[in-house]
């Protein structure tokens, strides 16, 4: 039998200290966190509180350039682009997309759209893994980085009559140009960080490292530098630390939230823009599961008639013939099987992914956790086989898709552009 | 970030000493007229981009030097080493003891496959010594035999070597009255092969040169080493160092890359001319003063009157007026041979040079109808003063500058090819009448394209 418990009174002043706290916890892991008392005047919808929350959202939402260029934004073009990244990820409220582009109302709104974005998925978290503080010299061992933040949209030049083809092709020239540049920028980084980790071996206190990243040495060489990263780690602890307050405390939000919904008048009527989803929709598979469909029923007629005639053409010749029949029907079972393996696989090798800090070790150490660079490089040589077998097979169409052209065009003489 | 250069045959290690004498008394000139500070990141930006360092201090030229004969490449060699102050590598040159005798295709054929591995090794070497490679110079003659022929051959290895290195050759365009018979076959065979495999050809023709000899520099008795010379400052004033961008006072890094991007994206229209003003002798140069106003106009008048030099200069060719009917433009063109740009580059060098007017420069008449002046016209500045002219402009131009002279010699190549003159002394060495036609074909289309840029 155990102690009779004392029922814990709670305390009013504690219950009344727990929501705010909770908001503040939850504020200083955001970028551009309002104060508690913003988030309350949003909950009664007070137009004070509207802009705090549109720049929010705002830096929430769009990938933010390291350098700050987020200054260049008007707030109309803030509220903008926050509408559209919302519905772009299928916020379904519409009252949203209906406040005014000036940015002065909607407090409500925009804290209902925050706690959508914060029960979707673990918001603080990943916003801290995207903004920390490097300490190594990184680099992605993966696209999905490149490929899931495109950056902002580039201004579209709207061309008016014709183009030249000679405009585009000198674009061509200059994009091809710059991406060299941008190769021979990249050898030289490499070959100045392979010195650096070179120079700087045996200075690292972590064995397992053994040399400085270029963070690091500028550490040691500039000590106000030094103290600059050191207050930048306090304040990544700090938000951290906050991080796991909130997840301590936010069952009193999400309680508190709902007084919030419930403070909201009815919505007119359903949202009539259904969130977008990014994967083809049903209609676009029927056509495909029909061909694919017709195309297996093709085949397996070939099979059949070729078999049929092979059946012909050599005839049933008695005992040793069905031997050498079924060690065929073996190896070929083997080889189909060795294909599948090959294919399956392929299909489900485990790229690495995200950020890596790159290490160099001795040839013949102790190899530490981690990838190592064979492995990278031999994952990114097969990537680049498929893309280059991909790119082959586009050339081909094309070229075809040109014969095709050239030859509606009798009396017309193609001279091809001086290449090898 | 470096720059290789590849000096090829007579021609090509005559003018490389020079543009390496040229570019190191540049930058140790007294005379910059800038702050000390800015002098020495003038002189450090000029050193990585050019020489290595040795030990003993003495700057390594980072060169290449390729001949058949070794008579050149050992006075090229001593000449640098007894400036004392800098030279060429001990180990950077290649040379046999025969020569090619003026036959393309020899150097083209013979020359260049025997000795590929060698010369790419030495390459391969000067490579990597740079801690970063922006890209090859190539310095050789149109019309010779060992330079062309076997200078076509190397820039098409280093096409296929380093692809993604950038290549400029610096062709020396010949006398219009030279005196080797085959020199317009030699010249057509060049210039296809090196549209194909280079990024750039920035040209120098012989004649224009001699004529600034004459002219500005009152040289009565003009030798090669004249010649050369101020081919030398043609391109230091070029390639000498630039601030990065308006406003900003770091040294570009990428001299090459960003010329290229500017001026020879388009795979059809890849050859440049060079012009610079002023340009006299040195001891006119201290009774001279200039404002930027004056030499902008006249440069701008070189460029659109198809001008070599700041004498003799037609102010009478006018920019088309825009809103003429097409057919109306191109008769008067041809009447005023008004030559019109795609893309043009100036570089400033020297004091006030953030006061220099361009707008002239920027005019939409100046250029072709498909580009606009906004990303046709780029420029380029330093304060600090090259070469001792307290201002000075050049101008690289992607340009009709060539078209005439072009159309001339494939006209000319082409009357001897219709008689099959001379023939033999390529098809002996395995260039066949087809190669010729091929190159035929890719001249006449360049020429046509550079044509039709008045449209």
């Amino acid at each position: 039998m155990g102690r009779r418990r004392r029922r814990r009174r709670v305390d009013p002043a504690d219950a009344a200290r727990a929501l705010p706290e909770a908001i503040a916890a939850l504020s200083q892991t955001l970028p551009a966190g309002p104060s508690p008392e913003t988030f309350r005047r949003a909950k009664f919808d007070r137009p004070e509180a509207a802009p705090a929350f549109w720049r929010l959202l705002f830096c929430v939402l769009s990938p933010q350039p390291p350098n700050g260029a987020s200054a260049s934004f008007s707030p109309e073009a803030q509220v903008r682009s926050v509408k559209l990244a919302l519905r772009t990820q299928g916020y379904p409220r519409r009252a949203l997309a209906q406040l005014p582009d000036d940015g002065s109302q909607g407090g409500r709104e925009l804290l209902l759209a925050l706690a959508w974005l914060l029960a979707r998925e673990p918001l603080p978290e990943r916003l801290l893994a995207q903004n920390r503080v490097q300490l190594g010299d990184e680099m992605h061992v993966c696209e999905c980085e490149a490929l899931a933040s495109p950056g902002p949209p580039a201004p579209s030049v709207e061309a008016d009559g014709c183009v030249d083809i000679r405009h585009l092709q000198w674009l061509m020239g200059k994009l091809r140009f710059r991406w060299r540049n941008l190769m021979a920028s990249q050898q030289e980084q490499c070959a100045l960080l392979g010195k650096i980790h070179s120079y700087t071996r045996g200075c690292h206190s972590d064995r397992s490292l053994g040399h400085l990243s270029v963070t690091e040495t500028e550490l040691l060489r500039d000590p106000e530098g030094g103290r600059q990263l050191l207050r930048r780690l306090q304040r990544e602890n700090a938000r951290l630390q906050a991080a796991l307050e909130w997840r301590r405390r936010e069952l009193v939000f999400w309680q508190w939230m709902d007084t919030v919904l419930d403070a909201c008048p009815p919505e007119a009527s359903q949202p009539t823009f259904l969130p977008r989803i990014p994967t083809p929709g049903a209609g676009a598979l029927e056509p495909l599961v029909r061909e694919l469909q017709a195309l297996q029923g093709e085949l397996r007629e070939a099979v059949e008639a070729r078999r049929e005639a092979w059946e012909a053409g050599v005839g049933g010749r008695g005992p040793e013939w069905s031997a050498v029949r079924t060690a065929l029907r073996e190896a070929v079972g083997q080889d189909l099987a060795a294909l599948r393996r090959a294919c399956e696989r392929s299909g489900s090798l485990a790229q690495p992914h995200g950020p890596r800090r790159l290490v160099r070790t001795e040839a013949g150490a102790p190899r530490g956790p981690g990838l190592r660079a064979p492995e990278v490089i031999e994952a990114l040589r097969s990537r680049e086989a498929h893309l280059e077998v991909v790119l082959r097979r586009l050339q081909g169409q094309c070229r075809q898709e040109l014969a095709r052209l050239v030859g509606a065009l009798p009396g017309l003489v193609w001279i091809l552009p001086p290449g090898r | 970030m470096s720059i290789v250069t590849v000096q090829l045959g007579q021609c090509g290690n005559q003018i490389g000493f020079e543009v390496f004498d040229a570019l190191f008394s540049d930058s140790h000139c007294p005379q910059g007229l800038c702050s000390k500070r800015e002098n020495e990141a003038y002189q450090a930006s000029c050193k990585e981009r050019f020489f290595s360092e040795e030990e003993n201090g003495v700057p390594i030229a980072r060169a290449v030097l390729v001949d058949m004969e070794p008579k050149v490449i050992n006075q090229t060699l001593s000449k640098a080493a007894h400036s004392g102050r800098w030279k060429y590598g001990q180990h950077s040159c290649f040379c046999q003891k025969q020569g090619s005798g003026n036959n393309w295709a020899y150097g083209y054929s013979v020359h260049g496959p025997r000795h590929e591995e060698s010369i790419m090794n030495l390459i391969q070497k000067e490579v990597e010594k740079c801690d970063s490679l922006n890209g090859f110079f190539i310095i050789m003659s149109m019309a010779g035999g060992t330079g062309s022929g076997l200078g076509a051959f190397v820039t098409q290895n280093l096409q296929d070597q380093y692809s993604n290195s950038l290549k400029m050759n610096q062709i020396i365009w010949p006398y219009g009255t030279g005196e080797v018979i085959v020199q317009n076959y030699n010249s057509i065979l060049t210039l296809s092969h090196l549209y194909r495999s280079s990024d750039a050809l920035l040209i120098h023709e012989n004649d224009a040169v001699h004529k600034i000899c004459a002219k500005l520099m009152n040289i009565k008795q003009i030798s090669f080493r004249d010649i050369n010379q101020v081919l030398a400052h043609q391109l230091g004033s070029v390639f000498q160092p630039t601030y990065s961008g308006e406003g900003s006072f770091h040294y570009r890094r990428n001299p090459l890359g960003d010329l290229m991007e500017n001026l020879v994206p388009h795979p059809e229209f890849k050859m440049l001319g060079v012009r610079n003003i002023p340009q006299m002798s040195e001891n006119s140069l201290a009774y001279s003063t200039f404002t930027w106003a004056g030499l902008l106009k006249h440069l701008r008048q070189m460029l659109i009157s198809n001008a070599k030099m700041e004498e003799g200069i037609d102010w009478q060719v006018r920019p088309p007026l825009s809103g003429l009917p097409t057919l109306g433009k191109m008769s008067l063109n041809k009447e005023f041979h008004f030559n019109t740009s795609i893309a043009n580059l100036v570089i400033l060098r020297g004091k006030d040079v953030h006061s220099a007017e361009l707008g002239a420069f920027k005019d939409p008449a100046l250029y072709t109808s498909w580009l606009e002046p906004v990303h046709a016209f780029s420029v380029w500045k330093t304060q600090r003063a090259f070469s001792k002219y307290e201002k000075s402009a050049a101008l690289v131009s992607n340009s009709q500058f060539l078209v005439k002279p072009l159309d001339m010699i494939v006209g000319k190549a082409w009357n001897m090819f219709a008689s099959k003159a001379y023939i033999h002394q390529y098809t002996k060495f395995g260039i066949e009448e087809e190669d010729f036609l091929d190159s035929f074909t890719l001249l006449e289309q360049v020429i046509a394209s550079y044509c039709n840029l008045g449209f």
